[in-house]
């Protein structure tokens, strides 16, 4: 029988031994054990950023500097733990989001993913000079390719670089979307659709800067077969999540793990997330509470999000994510993508990259492709 | 008026709106119909007609065409 291999992902002159790249996941849910799992396999692990500093033992009480003392340490432990190929998510709708890049950056990390809105503006210490210089790549994570155009646009323009490499994110990703709600079930806004106009969209910025974009799909992909199927539309590979949570390696409680063994697919909805989007989760009684207007109460730990009016929200997402990561679910909720319903056990990441490289050679060969 | 004349036309070729629309009084959301995506297209296409940069904290107060003016007209001054 013929064996079709995953194809490597180059991104500049990082090269992953497979197309895979673990989606971060904020508040704890991918820290350095998931993140360094993954890249000892030669797929891609992220940290996620977001939100870790209330993770930390609650001394000083000053969640700025402990997210960034988290990220350090956590980055660190990664590269410790592996020689792998090691990102960090960071929302641009953080407030500490310029603090995040230049420790991602002066710790060496190989990729920044940013998502959660445009990274337009540098942080003021990053002079665009320096963008060419840096080993550690900038990747967007884009739900349109409007929102790429105009980031690559900007880069373009004002810096003379573009990134390094763009993710695109359908409607069926976990956590924020960068949909309006009314879009999300639109069959005009599926990944398909989305990542064909990018595949489109990017290459008068490949031509002008001679620099090969590798654009990687996200959002509702689940088994080896997605990834042979997006890769035919041309993505170079795929940043999935959910997949990831129910491993041994995740960073969060078996709690956490557990609301995704748990759920059902009518418990997947998505929500107005206080980050000013929505958010797909898997509905519980705190989100069935918010939801009939029953606020909960807090108060507000650090103006960690731009966006969000912390009189006015009716429950702090920080703290809701945070007690979920440490298995209380009935003061929080899990994020997750569409498909969360179909995980039934936890397995080890070696587990899930196996299965995932076999289903992507069935679907390979059952297509007639050669080696 | 020469300044606001060109704020309108970037509006209108930006938003698809009719010209009698674009009051300073409008607000790109919910008057023009903006979505995220075109507020941050319309900061641009300032910038770049003014030659100019607006940070993200003032980008994000501007959200009348008034308001608009008033900072454009402000940062030109010669």
């Amino acid at each position: 029988m013929n064996s079709i291999k995953m194809p490597k992902l180059r991104i500049g002159e990082l090269e992953a031994k497979m197309p895979i790249i673990q989606g971060g996941m904020s508040v704890g849910i991918s820290l350095a054990g998931l993140a360094s799992a993954v890249a000892k396999l030669g797929a891609i692990g992220v940290i996620g950023a977001s939100g870790i500093g209330m993770l930390e033992p609650d001394e000083a009480g000053n969640y700025k500097e402990m997210e960034k003392k988290a990220l350090t340490r956590e980055i660190r432990k990664a590269k410790k733990m592996t020689d792998g190929i090691i990102g960090v998510n960071i929302m641009v709708a953080l407030t500490d989001c310029d603090d995040l890049i230049m420790i991602s950056i002066d710790e060496g990390v190989d990729l920044i993913f940013i998502g959660a809105g445009l990274l337009l503006r540098l942080p003021k210490v990053l002079p665009p000079d320096r963008l060419g210089e840096i080993a550690t790549k900038f990747v967007p994570i884009v739900s349109s390719a409007r929102a790429m155009n105009i980031i690559f646009r900007y880069w373009a323009k004002n810096y003379n670089y573009i990134p390094d490499a763009v993710v695109v994110e359908g409607p069926l990703a976990g956590g924020h979307l960068g949909f309006k709600k009314e879009q999300i079930n639109n069959p005009d806004y599926t990944l398909e659709k989305i990542l064909s106009d990018v595949v489109n969209a990017i290459k008068p910025f490949e031509q002008q800067f001679s620099k090969n974009i590798p654009i990687i799909a996200a959002g509702g992909i689940y088994t080896g077969e997605d990834i042979y199927k997006v890769m035919q539309l041309g993505a170079h590979g795929v940043q999935m999540a959910t997949r990831f949570v129910a491993t041994h390696e995740c960073d969060a409680s078996i709690e956490f793990k557990k609301a995704y063994i748990k759920c059902k697919k009518e418990d997947i909805i998505t929500i107005n997330s206080p980050v000013g989007m929505p958010g797909r989760a898997i509905r519980n009684q705190y989100l069935k509470d918010v939801s009939m207007g029953i606020r909960k109460p807090f108060k507000c730990p650090w103006k960690c999000l731009k966006t969000c009016e912390f009189r006015k929200v009716p429950y702090c997402i920080a703290l809701a994510l945070t007690n979920a990561q440490k298995g209380n679910l009935e003061e929080g909720f899990a994020f997750a993508g569409a498909d969360a319903y179909r995980v039934d056990k936890i397995i080890s990441v070696k587990e899930l990259i196996d299965t995932l490289l076999e289903e992507y050679d069935e679907a390979a060969c059952g297509n007639g492709d050669t080696v | 008026m020469a300044l606001f004349d060109d704020v309108r036309n970037i509006i209108v070729e930006q938003l698809h709106v009719p010209p009698e629309k674009v009051t300073l009084e409008a607000k790109f959301i919910e008057d023009l119909g903006a979505d995220s995506l075109d507020t941050v297209e319309l900061i641009m296409a300032f910038e770049e007609k003014f030659n100019l940069q607006i940070s993200e904290e003032e980008a994000q107060k501007l959200d009348t065409v008034g308001k608009a003016v008033t900072y454009l007209e402000d940062k030109t001054k010669t």
